[in-house]
């Protein structure tokens, strides 16, 4: 008896190099972005998430997962609170400082890159990996990277995304709506500004003139600026073509992409 | 000839703003582009209003609070409108003027708060105690804005954050017409109190003895200032450094005579702002610059160059 369970000690630390929280497939999951959490539920780990963010809102599963609050930056206790033996980070700013603050307290974290489209194949075989899912998680990467390989189809509209209207802030071309947006066939007008969103002059949405003004909105009432006098230059806005977009579907990559390239695409064909 | 300097230079500040921006429009449509007319001609002309009145406010309080690093937002008022910007969309207050008319509430209740503050000694207003109640107030009001931002759940409040910075992307013939209907008032109001605030500069005592009503012009030189203030942040943001430098420039040009020094601080201002906004749409076009950022990048090597002739002088 004494030599059995010598034996099963033996075998579990030569598993575990590097402490405790390396033990097989985590069990208790905080997932701190929506993405991570929708990846998870996808990939049947979603009964060992013990904790998300107020945003997490799909699927709708998820909403039973006690919150811990925003998740950028993370309120370190509650986290700890859930006692978990893996929080999953989306790699960004404060984010990096928080997994240090974990792993202090023997929690064993990952930070992971989820911005664009390819991102979603390596997160999903990431957190398959984390969790002993590997099958599920390599059939959803294929699809995801098959998506984000797919060269996407000759614009045959135009539009801007407009995510704050004094100073206008628009979406450049590193960010994963416009991705989305020429996906769906449509060409983002400011899609030569690098960088994923970028302050402009409303004059320059003017002159590049832009067939829909797209916004992340929950509602499809007509956005507050859409009422402003010097927005009433952009024709556009004069004409009301306004894209409402989602932002619990759109506004983050995850296993649900293609449903929003499929759903940007009937809203630009209405 | 210092006041033919300082008006063409308004001129070709304004000029400019209106010839130059992102969007390509050759000269010969210029008059009859609608991007010129209904976005660059409104902006440059708030821009020259707003930095005027910066200008004006900054010198203005500077010498009634006897402290060259008086600035117009420094009272509180920056605190009190944003304050109020957050508020409005907490509480969801729609409409296209609503953020303008609650940062100019928030605005407005700083100021009567620092103005009670200020009485509390009795009658007079204190110079002193409106310099610490500004401060009190402002970051009283900012502690509030930042509670509400990380509490509620909204996340276009973050992007509040960016309107108060300051910034004339809201600038329409409404929003001029707004401003130029009402900076007047308190211009004339501080014009007026030119050469009270000229015996003000030599201390309070000396100021009474020469004939000046003190309390009065305390009064109403706070009130106006503020008023002035309030309008600009409320349709241009916090831009900061104009309603600082610009004063002190033309101080350093103009002498301490309030009744040249006001009128020259409203052109520089104004010109500075033009200028200034102008740099801001096309040097990254076709991105923006935050303004304040260039009047900081403009205001700053100008000051020193001044303040080092002045001193070798």
């Amino acid at each position: 008896m004494l030599r059995r369970l010598l034996f099963v000690v033996l075998v579990v630390s030569s598993c575990t190099p590097s402490g405790r929280s390396a033990a097989g497939p985590s069990q208790r999951i905080v997932s701190l972005l929506p993405s991570f959490t929708e990846i998870l539920f996808d990939i049947g780990a979603g009964d060992r998430v013990v904790g998300r963010t107020q945003w997490c809102d799909y699927p709708p599963a998820a909403l039973a997962v006690p919150s811990v609050g925003e998740g950028l930056p993370p309120n370190i206790e509650a986290v700890a609170a859930r006692r978990p033996d893996l929080v999953v980070l989306y790699n960004a700013g404060p984010n990096a400082t928080a997994a240090k603050q974990l792993e202090r307290l023997g929690i064993r974290t990952v930070l992971i890159d989820l911005n664009r489209l390819e991102d979603l194949g390596p997160a999903a075989r990431t957190l398959g990996k984390l969790t002993g899912r590997e099958q599920q998680a390599e059939s959803l990467a294929t699809a995801m990277d098959g998506l984000a390989a797919r060269p996407p189809p000759s614009a045959t509209t135009s539009l801007a995304f407009v995510v704050w209207d004094n100073p206008p802030i628009i979406i450049g071309h590193g960010s994963y709506l416009d991705q989305l947006a020429a996906q769906a066939g449509a060409r983002n007008v400011f899609g030569d500004i690098t960088a994923p969103s970028a302050q402009v002059a409303l004059e320059t949405i003017v002159a590049r003139d832009p067939q829909w003004i797209a916004v992340l909105s929950d509602s499809a009432a007509p956005p507050g600026f859409a009422k402003r006098r010097e927005w009433r230059a952009v024709r556009a806005v004069r004409e009301g073509h306004f894209l409402f977009l989602k932002g619990s579907l759109f506004g983050r990559p995850g296993p649900r992409s293609d449903e929003a390239i499929r759903q940007f695409r009937a809203l630009l064909a209405r | 000839m210092k006041w033919t300097v300082l008006g063409l230079l308004a001129f070709v500040a304004l000029l400019a703003s209106v010839m130059l921006g992102p969007a390509a429009v050759p000269l010969a449509q210029l008059a009859h582009s609608d991007i010129v007319w209904n976005l660059r001609a409104p902006r440059a002309v708030l821009a020259f209003l707003v930095g005027g009145s910066l200008g004006v406010a900054g010198a203005a309080l500077q010498a009634l609070v006897r402290n060259p690093l008086a600035d117009p937002f420094l009272l509180g008022l920056s605190g009190g409108a944003g304050l109020g910007a957050v508020l409005a969309i907490a509480l969801h207050v729609s409409g296209p003027w609503a953020l303008p008319i609650a940062a100019f509430a928030g605005a407005l209740a700083a100021l009567g708060l620092v103005y009670r503050l200020g009485l509390i000694g009795g009658a007079a207003l204190d110079p002193r105690i409106l310099l610490l109640g500004g401060v009190a107030i402002g970051a009283f009001a900012a502690a509030i804005t930042t509670a509400i931002v990380s509490l509620a759940n909204a996340a276009e409040l973050r992007n509040t954050f960016l309107w108060l910075w300051g910034g004339l992307s809201g600038a329409s013939w409404d929003a001029v017409l707004l401003v130029a209907l009402y900076a007047p008032i308190p211009l004339a109001v501080l014009l007026a109190a030119a050469r009270p605030l000229d015996l003000l500069a030599l201390g309070e005592e000396p100021a009474r003895y020469l004939g000046a009503d003190v309390e009065a012009v305390k009064r109403r030189v706070y009130l106006a200032a503020s008023l002035l203030t309030a309008a600009a942040v409320a349709v241009s943001g916090v831009i900061g450094f104009v309603g600082l430098v610009v004063p002190h420039i033309a101080r350093l040009t103009w002498g301490h005579r309030h009744r040249a020094l006001l009128p020259a601080a409203f052109l520089g201002g104004g010109a500075l702002l033009a200028f200034a906004d102008t740099l801001a749409r096309t040097v990254v076009a076709p991105r923006e610059l935050p303004v304040g950022v260039v009047t900081a990048l403009i205001g700053v090597p100008v000051f020193a160059f001044l303040l080092r002739r002045w001193t070798i002088a």
